[in-house]
């Protein structure tokens, strides 16, 4: 290499020590926002893990209980079935509803517990209150919610406390998140009495 | 050249068309004068008594007293009306009279119209109230107008009835200063048509706790819910404007109104009937030193009159719902207001302090004040001044249609005083670049980053 | 069996002490209390709250007790972010602080039961130091594990030192012991210093190890409590409760047992905890457990394994983000047995006496709440 290439070389080599020593120094000072904590935690596991991208909800599941859904095996017995177009169930029907039906439900549940995910801002996530669901008495609405004023669902009150609690933006009723979370919630709560309106 | 006179055609016609629609408009509104702004004033400030009476004539020309007031849930009106008290044509006429009446005041000159005047928003619109020989109290008169709804009387709450408000002032020696009871019906025993009314109202001779069911069964009917906003509730979106729209999502959400002053169509109160401390009190003095103060007193003398000149007549009036309690959390609390017509009757909160609607979101924006009894609810809310003004142009829609003058003319003046003056904003404790506490913790400087 | 208990008499015969309730003794706070007596005039609709004034002698506790010889105050689980990112979290420590220095007279120390920092982030920690250390009182702190687990504690102790000591006060024996720890679950799973803190923040993550005190503590308590005899005053801090409640939110210490069988020995040991952030009672033969609030946010009761001397406190309202916070006082007897203060926001002030656990919760039962708890 000639030395000027190797000047440069160096040069270059420098800045670049340089600019690494600065962005430490950056990101020592600054304090990063759980969002960007928790993104990077995210981030950094798929990086890691790019073939388990699959098994998020096996991990899901390691982190939090959550209820399983009900079990539907009693429509495989019964004769009827035999010459019955729509209720000939199967096995295999079962666990794709199973399995689903629990998509959904550990969704809402790596979005209760990520701040991030809700949209809030300041760092709160559903479970700080509510871990493992608790307290969220979904088998209550609907009811005349005291702190809104009027008869609420349960989309109405996480929205409520997306707003407040949590002080991030409402959800829409349709949006992926809140079906997601009112699945979650409702799903913990599974074997409670129906009891709408109880205060 | 003839595309220039089409303009000026246009532009002629335009101009008259718009000088017709405001002539138009102004015949609709009606002059000022019509709705009693400069009715001849009385004793105390108050308009005169007959001026009330017919104004209160022209605002309420029927009753069907058998009935829930129109848009009123049935149900919620009947639970609301006190068994010993059941509402007649006889009782609402006494109390009207009695309402009126000077007679029951030690000097003949305070009657429940001086303070609660149907001329000026069924409250005096000042900052406190004025009695007997001039007397100022420190409390804020709240307006009669749908007090049916309230659980308690009185912002500390310690009248639990209408009927048992009602004798109240009468014997308060700054408001209307009778002695006692039997005085005032000493007033007005000898009046024979007092006598017949009382006999048919209730059917045995008079006494001062039906004086006190007569003027409640009269503040029962003076329901005045038929707002813009109750329209626009009811599906009409055009009732309430853009602006009024905004503010009432604003009401929901982000400014945090809706939790302690819910308002729909079975409770169009805005109040939630509790009490709270928000910081008003703690603009004035050392609660602690207060409190203790209170206690020694009430341990020597517990009996309601004493407590009524306390509340009323000293400092300890601050200390609020405690001052009835004796619970050391509601010091400093007082009843969430009712916000059903609230334009018409400023100034706000329980002393008065706070002049008009821009001042109040003002104060709820940057999270009360600080204290140790603070309601924690209250929290700075980061509004921007649309949001503010959106919120203010929400609030005056809830003033019912027949008041509409009074509201207009309120808009105004308020508007004008806020553009002059908006002593309780403080722009870093609403966009939280200071926190609540923080001065009186850390002393100067604000905690290391 | 060992009587544990000290009969009435035994307490009147070691000489005549002021009572609280007489005025040299009164504080502020206490002098409302006494407004009981008032409390029935004037209230209007009869609408008595459920959790009016208490004196801090409730009725029933029958003066076996007398007065406590001295008191401190506590202010726990704030959970700070920076005070740009949550303003709330910073303004609820302030509060507790401001609280703290109102009282009047001052306490003889100020106590902060852990969790300073949310993510043990050091700005977080340097926040809270410097919100804490405006105490006017002397100051004690306990490390929690949000405080820990992002550096395993480097921080912390650059700031306040071990996390495991001792110091007497006023005859009474003190001790923080150190209950948070964990066995290793990040290493196997390759996790960074943020994942791990991240993964212990969730109270209901169960990848985390349950907390524990470990054989180095235990051996340090052990030699700690060496020579001391059976009736001295004993007071343990412990940032997880020292007992088994409900193993899925880690309300709960793994070798509880080993613990308490080093405390068996004496009279009475009262162990006060936080982690918990809510109103928590507890007895195991001669330990009474009491929780501490937090001032961050309040935690619902666990659905399982809840001891039956708690009375839970009503469920808070989520619009007030200070209900069912709060700071309090320990009012501290001379055999070391104490009065738990739970000083609520916006809330009566709910006293657990000594006579309540003394007795088994028989006595000086604490107003039950007036609605279904959680």
């Amino acid at each position: 290499m000639s030395s000027n290439a190797r000047r440069a070389v160096a040069g270059i080599a420098c800045l670049a020590v340089v600019a690494i020593i600065v962005g430490c120094a950056q990101s020592l000072r600054s304090p990063r926002k759980p969002e960007e904590i928790v993104a990077g935690h995210m981030a950094q596991w798929k990086l890691k893990n790019p073939d388990r991208a699959d098994q998020w909800i096996e991990e899901e599941k390691e982190r939090h209980k959550i209820q399983p859904p009900a079990d539907n095996r009693d429509l495989l017995k019964g004769e009827q079935a035999k010459g019955h177009a729509y209720g000939n169930y199967t096995e295999r029907d079962i666990l794709i509803w199973a399995r689903e039906t629990e998509k959904l439900v550990v969704e809402g549940s790596r979005i209760f517990h990520n701040a991030a995910l809700l949209g809030g801002t300041i760092g709160v996530s559903c479970d700080m209150c509510h871990p493992d669901a608790a307290n969220t008495h979904p088998e209550t609405y609907p009811k005349y919610q005291a702190q809104m004023g009027r008869t609420a669902l349960l989309r109405d009150m996480i929205n409520w406390c997306i707003e407040h609690p949590v002080r991030g933006k409402p959800l829409g009723a349709d949006d992926p998140k809140m079906r997601a979370l009112e699945a979650y919630i409702t799903a913990q709560r599974k074997g409670v009495a129906l009891n709408y309106g109880k205060h | 050249m003839s595309h220039t006179r089409t303009l000026d055609a246009r532009l002629a016609g335009a101009i008259v068309g718009a000088v017709l629609l405001e002539a138009v408009l102004v015949l609709w509104a009606g002059t000022p004068a019509a709705e009693g702004a400069e009715a001849p004033v009385g004793q105390h400030g108050a308009a005169a008594m007959d001026v009330q009476l017919e104004q209160l004539a022209r605002l309420l020309p029927e009753t069907d007293v058998g009935q829930a007031p129109a848009g009123f849930d049935p149900v919620i009106w009947a639970a609301f009306v006190p068994k010993d008290n059941e509402l007649t044509p006889q009782r609402v006429a006494l109390g009207r009279k009695l309402y009126f009446d000077t007679r029951l005041s030690r000097d003949g000159t305070v009657s429940c119209a001086t303070c609660h005047d149907v001329t000026r928003g069924f409250t005096d619109q000042r900052k406190v109230s004025e009695g007997v020989e001039g007397q100022l109290g420190t409390r804020n008169a709240p307006t009669v107008l749908n007090t049916t709804l309230l659980e308690t009387l009185f912002l500390d709450g310690r009248s639990p009835t209408l009927d048992h408000q009602a004798t109240m002032p009468i014997v308060n020696p700054i408001e209307m200063g009778m002695p006692d009871g039997a005085a005032a019906v000493k007033a007005i025993a000898g009046d024979a048509e007092y006598q017949k009314a009382f006999k048919e109202a209730y059917g045995r001779e008079m006494n001062y706790e039906d004086i006190g069911r007569a003027i409640g069964a009269f503040e029962r009917v003076l329901v005045f819910i038929d707002s813009p906003f109750r329209r626009f509730l009811q599906g009409d979106r055009k009732a309430i404007s853009a602006d009024a729209r905004a503010g009432w999502d604003l009401f929901n959400g982000k400014a945090r109104c809706m939790t302690c002053h819910p308002m729909n169509l079975s409770n169009p109160l805005g109040t939630d009937n509790r009490f709270h401390n928000i910081g008003v009190s703690a603009r004035h003095q050392d609660f602690e030193e207060l409190a203790a103060r209170a206690l020694t007193v009430l341990k020597s003398d517990p009996s309601e009159k004493k407590l009524e000149e306390l509340a009323l007549s000293t400092p300890m009036g601050e200390l609020g719902r405690f001052m009835v309690t004796k619970i050391r959390s509601d010091t400093g609390a007082f009843r969430t207001s009712i916000l059903l017509n609230v334009g018409i009757s400023p100034p706000y909160m329980h002393d008065g302090s706070l002049p008009t609607l821009w001042d109040v979101i003002d104060h709820y924006n940057k999270g009360g004040e600080a204290n140790a009894f603070l309601d924690g609810g209250m929290e700075p809310l980061a509004l921007t001044e649309t949001e503010i003004d959106q919120i203010v142009a929400f609030l005056f829609t809830l003033t019912d249609q027949r008041l509409a003058a009074d509201n207009a003319r309120q808009i105004a003046a308020q508007r004008k005083a806020a553009r002059k003056s908006r002593a309780f904003r403080d722009d870093d404790l609403a966009f939280r670049r200071k926190l609540a506490f923080e001065d009186r913790v850390m002393g100067d400087k604000s905690p290391e980053k | 069996m060992r009587n544990r208990f000290r009969s009435g008499e035994a307490e009147r015969s070691e000489g005549p002490r002021p009572r609280a309730g007489s005025p040299q003794t009164l504080d502020r706070r206490a002098f409302f209390k006494l407004s009981a007596a008032a409390a029935g005039a004037a209230l209007a609709n009869g609408l008595t709250p459920p959790q009016a004034f208490m004196p801090v002698q409730v009725a029933g506790a029958a003066e076996t007790a007398g007065a406590p010889a001295f008191r401190f105050a506590y202010i726990s689980d704030s959970h700070l972010y920076s005070r740009e990112l949550n303003d709330r979290f910073a303004r609820a420590l302030l509060r507790a602080v401001d609280d703290v220095n109102a009282m009047d007279p001052q306490p003889d120390f100020v106590f902060y039961g852990g969790d300073l920092a949310q993510l043990g982030q050091v700005h977080e920690l340097e926040l809270g130091a410097s919100i804490i250390r405006k105490v006017k009182a002397p100051l004690k702190v306990m490390v929690g594990e949000h405080d820990w687990y992002l550096d395993m504690g480097r921080r912390w102790r650059q700031l306040f030192g071990q996390p495991t000591y001792s110091w007497d006060h006023k005859g009474v024996h003190f001790v923080v012991l150190m209950s948070v720890l964990e066995r290793d679950f990040w290493t196997k799973r390759r996790m960074t210093p943020m994942e791990r803190m991240l993964t212990v923040a969730g109270l209901d993550n169960g990848v985390q190890s349950p907390f524990m005190v470990g054989r180095d503590n235990l051996e340090w308590l052990e030699r700690d409590l060496r020579g001391r005899p059976a009736n001295t005053p004993l007071i343990v801090f412990s940032h997880s409760p020292l007992y088994k409640l409900y193993k899925n939110w880690n309300f709960w210490t793994d070798d509880a047992e080993d613990v308490q069988a080093i405390l068996t020995r004496f009279d009475r040991v009262v162990v006060i905890h936080g982690h918990t952030h809510q109103m928590l009672t507890h007895r195991i033969g001669n330990i009474h457990f009491h929780g501490l609030l937090s001032t961050a946010w309040p935690w619902p009761y666990a659905p399982q394994g809840m001891p039956e001397l708690t009375v839970q406190m009503s469920r808070p309202d989520p619009f007030n983000p200070n209900d069912g916070c709060g700071d309090g006082e320990v009012l501290v007897h001379a055999d070391g047995l104490v009065d738990k203060v739970y000083n609520l926001w916006n809330r009566s002030p709910i006293t657990v006496a000594r006579g309540y656990t003394e007795s088994g919760g028989k006595e000086c039962v604490p107003p039950k709440p007036n609605r279904p708890g959680f």
